[in-house]
């Protein structure tokens, strides 16, 4: 990994720095020594009043001292070095480093309003309300009214983080058919965590009673765990079910809560922002490097319809299905709909329609001996 | 996985590897594709670097240029007294004092050398940071990321910047000539002539008062080193003495109007992200383009779209409008049921209806419901061994 590059560059500079300074320390040092010394020594009492001049003398030796140590050749030595590390530090940082990422930029100017109302969004929904407050007054955007949503969501995660469960449990009682709905475990996951808090403060029964009031509903599975685990109540972290003293149980449920309160508000768990963001780091590089490469192509940059390259990126930024036809290298569109040839294969409508002369032959398929009657294909939809 | 230290971390633990409910960690290996992407993003990195080492070599500069103009004012001190017919009590006088300046040198010394080393640590700091970055943090590296380019992080340098602008835009050029003093060797390498235009607009300035005669002291003073390199600019701006500001001859009324100020604020801002190896755009647009043009597809425009895609949003499609749309040379199926990318690992299967979803979901499906599976778009019912395979390549 590059960055040790880096880091050996610049230790280099703060080592030089270090240096250069106890360098200057010292000849400062060593000038007041020298100056302190002649100074004792005019002072010094003497009785030797034959020698009215020797404050002179002693001057003059003084200045011969301090002209050899003030330009010492060590000093500049020092700051030589210094300057060598100061000067090669940053061509190592634009040497390992894309030292311009705005090469692959489009001359728009995005609106600000709409920027700033996405910031004061992303805030909220990272429960920052003190700095998406203050954000909002301070670029005079209106109230957003992602604030008052999320507030509820992070007073329950706040409260499930100090191991609090009431407000969470009372959020996914009065949700419980759109969880339910949504195929989610939350409730479950709550409730076991209610009865291992009961029972982890030694009190077997009530946690039994517990159960029978509000699991016996959901899964046979879970309880029958939870309830063997009753047997070593006490001592579990020496039992099989050691791990549901695990404090993952807890971040897998304000995960989970989470995810669908936000799937009930209409809104992503991932701050569509902090995805935007991420997506844009991994496709700036490939960028960056096509403009390094295309240094004529400024110009189109500007105004071209489509990227022209492909980037890659990683799975979770895919949000939908992209059919590109094998053959043309072209993205299916309504009006060329991906078709599926009897052999399994699936090529584009155009592509079919060319190979077939429109349906009047059969063809080949491209990707294996069958012969293909145009008739026969069938559309996809994704 | 974490593990926390109170409830796992004794001798017990390794039992709790093997806890019932609790899924191990699953570690699959990482892809290098991953790695390399990972790699690539970091070198997006420069300015994080860059921007705190030259504050740090700026503060290194002006240090090492005070102290070796304070030492070399001590020695010459000491030999003038040396040359010059002194008392005995003066000398002593004297000499007291050079000790007392050394003394306070040395503090300033140690004061000096206090910022430098935390200026230092900032630096090392980032690169830890980037070094921090990993294949299993990245989500969480992300995050960091995004935050500190929300936040100003390098905030005292924006307002050193913030005061020369807001000067300019007050007509006033002394902090921007002030900041080009400060700068010299650095502007002078890079050839800039902002200092010149600043000079030029002070010209300007005083024709406009109608001071003609203090504008060709100022001129000859300021306007005229400058003729060397850029004579036929300096030309033109002098020519204005003939003019009133009120000229209407399209070629010097361009001059006197005030919007030349706010050129000279964006050329400030040019000059000033220059220095300190900084973009001139903002970062946060810069990956916002990059990340809606690399995310923009025609389906995050139509109805229904998943919401877990930024361009479903009204914002975000406003933004991505004027950018180019994302390009595929592969086709990539996403199943409609589980959000999973179908591959081989997962292929596609067709539905008698032609619609296609991963073989994980339906499987799930039809183990559930008996061996048949719905399809969630149409509602058709229908049976798991009525479906078939699909080959994308």
């Amino acid at each position: 990994m590059e960055v040790k590059t880096v880091k050996d560059a610049f230790d280099r500079v703060a080592k030089k720095q270090k240096l250069s300074c106890s360098k200057t320390q010292e000849t400062v040092d060593r000038l007041s020594r020298e100056i302190e010394k002649a100074l004792n020594a005019i002072q010094e009492p003497t009785t030797d009043t034959d020698n009215p001049l020797l404050h002179k003398s002693l001057v003059s030796d003084l200045k011969k001292t301090v002209q050899e140590i003030a330009p010492s050749n060590q000093l500049e030595a020092a700051h030589k070095e210094l300057n060598v590390a100061l000067s090669k530090y940053p061509k190592v940082l634009e040497k390992t480093l894309n030292s311009d990422i705005s090469k692959a930029y489009r001359n728009v100017e995005f609106d600000l309003h709409t920027v700033h109302q996405i910031i004061a969004s992303f805030f909220y929904g990272q429960g920052l309300f003190d700095i998406g407050d203050c954000f909002i007054s301070e670029t005079g955007e209106p109230e957003s009214s992602a604030r008052e949503s999320f507030m509820e969501m992070y007073l329950i995660l706040k409260a499930l983080k100090r191991r609090d469960l009431g407000p969470a449990l009372n959020w996914a009682a009065s949700n419980s058919d759109k969880l339910e709905q949504a195929n989610s475990d939350l409730e479950m996951k709550l409730h076991s965590l209610h009865f291992l808090k009961i029972a982890q403060d030694k009190k077997s029964l009530d946690a039994v009673n517990y159960a029978r009031k509000h699991i016996p509903i959901y899964s046979d599975r879970g309880l029958q765990k939870l309830m063997c685990s009753l047997l070593w109540n006490g001592n579990l972290d020496k039992s099989p079910y050691a791990g549901f003293l695990s404090p993952t149980l807890w971040t897998k449920a304000v995960k989970e809560l989470t995810r669908q309160y936000c799937n009930l508000l209409g809104e992503s768990p991932e701050s569509p922002l902090s995805v935007t963001v991420a997506a844009g780091s991994q496709a700036l590089p490939p960028l960056l490097k096509y403009m390094n490469l295309m240094v004529n192509k400024k110009q189109e940059w500007q105004t071209m319809e489509q990227l022209p390259i492909p980037v890659e990126l990683s799975e979770e930024f895919q949000f939908h299905s992209v059919f590109v036809c094998p053959v043309t290298k072209e993205q299916s569109r309504e009006d060329n709909p991906p078709m599926r040839l009897c052999c399994g294969h699936v090529l584009c409508k155009q592509s079919i329609n060319r190979m077939s002369k429109n349906g009047s032959k059969s063809f080949k398929c491209p990707y294996c001996p069958s012969d293909i009657d145009a008739s026969q294909c069938r559309q996809l939809y994704f | 996985m974490e593990i926390d230290p109170v409830t796992n971390g004794n001798a017990d633990a390794i039992m709790t590897e093997s806890a019932p409910t609790i899924t191990p960690p699953t570690t699959t290996p990482v892809p290098s594709s991953r790695l390399s992407q990972l790699t690539e993003s970091l070198k997006l990195e420069h300015q994080l670097l860059r921007v705190p080492f030259e504050h740090y070599k700026k503060t290194i500069r002006t240090n090492h240029r005070f102290f070796e103009k304070e030492v070399s004012s001590v020695v010459s001190g000491v030999g003038d007294l040396a040359d010059s017919d002194w008392s005995r009590d003066d000398t002593v006088a004297r000499l007291s004092s050079l000790v007392s300046r050394l003394q306070g040198l040395k503090r300033k010394l140690e004061e000096g050398s206090n910022v430098e080393n935390l200026q230092a640590q900032r630096c090392r700091a980032r690169i830890d940071h980037l070094e921090s970055a990993d294949v299993e943090n990245l989500t969480e590296w992300n995050n960091t990321k995004l935050k500190r380019i929300l936040d100003l992080v390098d905030i005292d340098i924006f307002r050193e910047a913030k005061k020369v602008i807001d000067a300019l835009k007050n007509r006033e050029v002394a902090s921007a000539l002030t900041w080009c003093a400060d700068n010299k060797t650095r502007l002078k390498k890079s050839k800039s002539k902002f200092e010149f235009q600043l000079r030029l607009q002070e010209f300007i300035e005083l024709v406009r008062a109608e001071s003609y005669n203090q504008a060709i002291l100022y001129g000859r003073k300021h306007v005229a080193p400058w003729g060397a390199t850029h004579m036929k600019e300096l030309q033109h701006v002098v020519a204005t003495l003939a003019f009133k500001s009120t000229t209407e001859c399209t070629k010097y009324k361009g001059l006197f109007e005030l919007r030349q100020w706010d050129v000279l604020v964006h050329q400030f801002k040019q000059e000033f992200c220059k220095l300190y190896g900084m973009t001139m755009e903002p970062l946060l647009n810069i990956y916002l383009q990059a990340g809606l043009s690399a995310l923009k597809t025609p389906y995050g425009f139509e109805e229904g779209c998943t919401k877990e895609d930024p361009l479903s949003q009204e914002s975000f499609r406003k933004l991505a409008l004027p950018l180019p749309y994302s390009k595929q040379h592969h086709s990539k199926l996403v199943c409609y049921i589980s959000k999973e990318l179908m591959d081989t690992e997962n292929p596609p299967q067709v539905l008698p209806n032609g619609y296609v979803y991963s073989t994980k979901a339906l499987k799930e499906m039809a183990e559930k419901n008996e061996g048949k599976v719905t399809c969630p778009r149409t509602g058709l019912v229908c049976n798991y061994t009525d479906l078939v395979k699909a080959y994308i390549s």
